[in-house]
């Protein structure tokens, strides 16, 4: 069987569409494989958020604000609206412990170039009229923005197919050969083959799946992820809202052992953002329960009530739905971007946790770059794959 | 042109959903997710038949064999202060 393909992409995500409308762009053949439809992972089932401010500083801010810029000319690109949005955001500080550890954060974030702040009462009742007695301060900044990720998705998959990428859906990859001539062969669980030199595996929490069937081992674990949506309201304020609370538990182990025993089992992490159609999306939860994806009412209840305690208004305001993600969680927090070295032509592009719209952009750009041998402008060394095989085997 | 509104919440004409399906929509989860029916307060119950129609008459295939989008709860827009008082 001959190769039909330059690459082939598994999982049609928005990091594997990415991936596949740059590919294509630079004019390679290119074929995306997908289990069942577009926004059946992740991607369909997450917030909009490009939020820098919860970054710290590392390879994962420093592609985050290259993923920005990106997306600001992307909507033209594309020829759709995105509905690319620079709102802000800022971070509510409930307890003058807390404030401390967010002011040295600041610091720290300042020193990687991120424009942020951390700004008083008064300052915050500004931007945010409606907030609660109880937030004390608040960090801003005026860079973090958002986007609609189904609209990213679909515009990625119909310019990619203007370009000649195809999408194949209800084509679940169930094994993966190398064949005589060193190319791969995939097969699908319909019994379609196809065969590519290159092969993508950017099936997100399922990526473990794909690593099997050529033999290695991924470290990604599905973190589910549980949000409730609003029924369209007027803006309550400026920008964007997270709570203090969780980001500081994962700074300082101290604070995570005072939290409410639910809210550290659910990983509850207060986010409030309002899309471009009106909806308010109130998250979420970050929990292990395998491939569930099914909300719980205590975790609902949970996070409502945080956005009537943030934001009393909102007890006047309706639940019209709510909905559960994956997201594909890497044992090191950190995605897992470039070839396998023991396997030449098998890339990864998978594990961006809860970054994954943030990252699209700039996700796509990097495996482009890398599967047309040319050089990254940014030292992305430290996402290989091979992290893990040299922890393992001791081997440098 | 067919202007008929087939999602009343989210104002999506029938001319909108033919148009997803012939972009490449293959099912109407994923009609949802590209054109917002069904997204909107009443959550499709006014509309998931009348998509699932389109989608029939776009497409040939039986009403019958349409997988249905999915949906989750509240299945009724729910206040936030009925969350609150209830504590189960
Ligand atoms: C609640 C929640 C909130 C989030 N909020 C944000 C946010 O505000 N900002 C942000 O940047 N990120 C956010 N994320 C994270 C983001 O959603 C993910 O990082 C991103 O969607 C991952 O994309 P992906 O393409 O890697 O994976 P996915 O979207 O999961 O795509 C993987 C695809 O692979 C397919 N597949 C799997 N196995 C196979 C197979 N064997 N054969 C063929 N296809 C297969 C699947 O069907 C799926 O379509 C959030 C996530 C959740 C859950
Ligand atoms: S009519 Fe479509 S969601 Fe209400």
């Amino acid at each position: 069987m001959g190769r039909g393909y330059d690459v082939i992409i598994i999982g049609s995500g928005i990091i594997g569409l990415s991936s596949g409308y740059y590919l294509s762009k630079s004019g390679k053949k290119v074929l995306v494989l997908e289990k069942k439809d577009i926004g059946n992972g992740a991607s369909g089932s997450c917030d909009d958020a490009i939020l820098l401010q919860s970054k710290k500083p590392g390879i994962v801010l420093e592609m985050a604000l290259e993923s920005i810029d990106m997306y600001r000319g992307l909507s033209d690109e594309l020829g759709t609206d995105l509905e690319f949005m620079s709102p802000g955001a800022m971070i509510l500080i409930e307890t003058e412990d807390d404030l401390r550890i967010m002011e040295d954060f600041v610091i720290e974030q300042k020193k990687c170039g991120l424009e942020v702040e951390i700004v008083g009462k008064k300052q915050v009742k500004k931007k945010q009229p409606h907030v609660s007695e109880g937030v004390i301060a608040s960090t801003y900044s005026a860079i973090d923005a958002q986007v609609n990720p189904l609209r990213v998705m679909f515009a990625f998959a119909n310019r990619g197919k203007e370009l000649g990428m195809q999408i194949k859906k209800n084509a679940e990859v169930v094994s993966i050969d190398r064949n005589g001539s060193g190319d791969w062969t995939i097969g699908t669980a319909n019994g379609e083959r196809y065969v590519a030199e290159t092969v993508i595996n950017a099936a997100g929490p399922w990526a473990p799946f794909i690593g099997k069937m050529v033999g290695i081992e991924i470290p990604i674990k599905p973190k589910r992820g549980q949000i409730a949506v609003t029924e369209q309201v007027p803006p309550l304020g400026e920008t964007n809202v997270w709570s203090a609370d969780y980001i500081v538990s994962k700074l300082n182990p101290g604070k995570a052992k005072k939290r409410e025993k639910v809210l550290e089992d659910l990983g509850v992490g207060f986010s409030f953002t309002r899309t471009a159609d009106g909806n308010c999306f109130i998250g979420s939860t970050r929990e292990y329960v395998g491939y569930n994806k099914n909300t719980t009412f205590e975790a609902l209840q949970i996070m409502v009530s945080q956005a009537a305690r943030f934001f009393p208004v909102m007890n006047n305001v309706s639940i019209i739905r709510s909905f559960a993600g994956l997201r594909p969680a890497c044992q090191d927090g950190k995605p897992i971007i470039g070839e396998v070295a023991t396997l030449p032509g098998f890339f990864i592009a998978a594990g961006h946790e809860g970054d994954g719209i943030a990252l699209a952009p700039v996700t796509g750009k990097i495996i482009n770059n890398l599967v047309l041998g040319r050089t990254n402008s940014l030292d992305i060394e430290e996402l290989n794959f091979d992290r893990f095989q040299r922890k393992e085997g001791g081997v440098a | 042109m067919n202007n008929i509104i087939i999602c009343r919440c989210e104002e999506v004409t029938e001319e909108e959903i033919r148009e997803a399906i012939l972009s490449g929509c293959t099912t109407v989860n994923e009609i949802k997710r590209k054109t917002r029916a069904g997204m909107g307060l009443c959550q499709g119950r006014t509309c998931r038949k009348l998509v699932e129609k389109v989608f029939a008459d776009e497409t040939g295939i039986e009403m019958e064999k349409i997988q249905p989008s999915t949906y989750r709860s509240p299945v009724r827009p729910v206040p936030i202060s009925n969350f609150e008082e209830d504590d189960n």
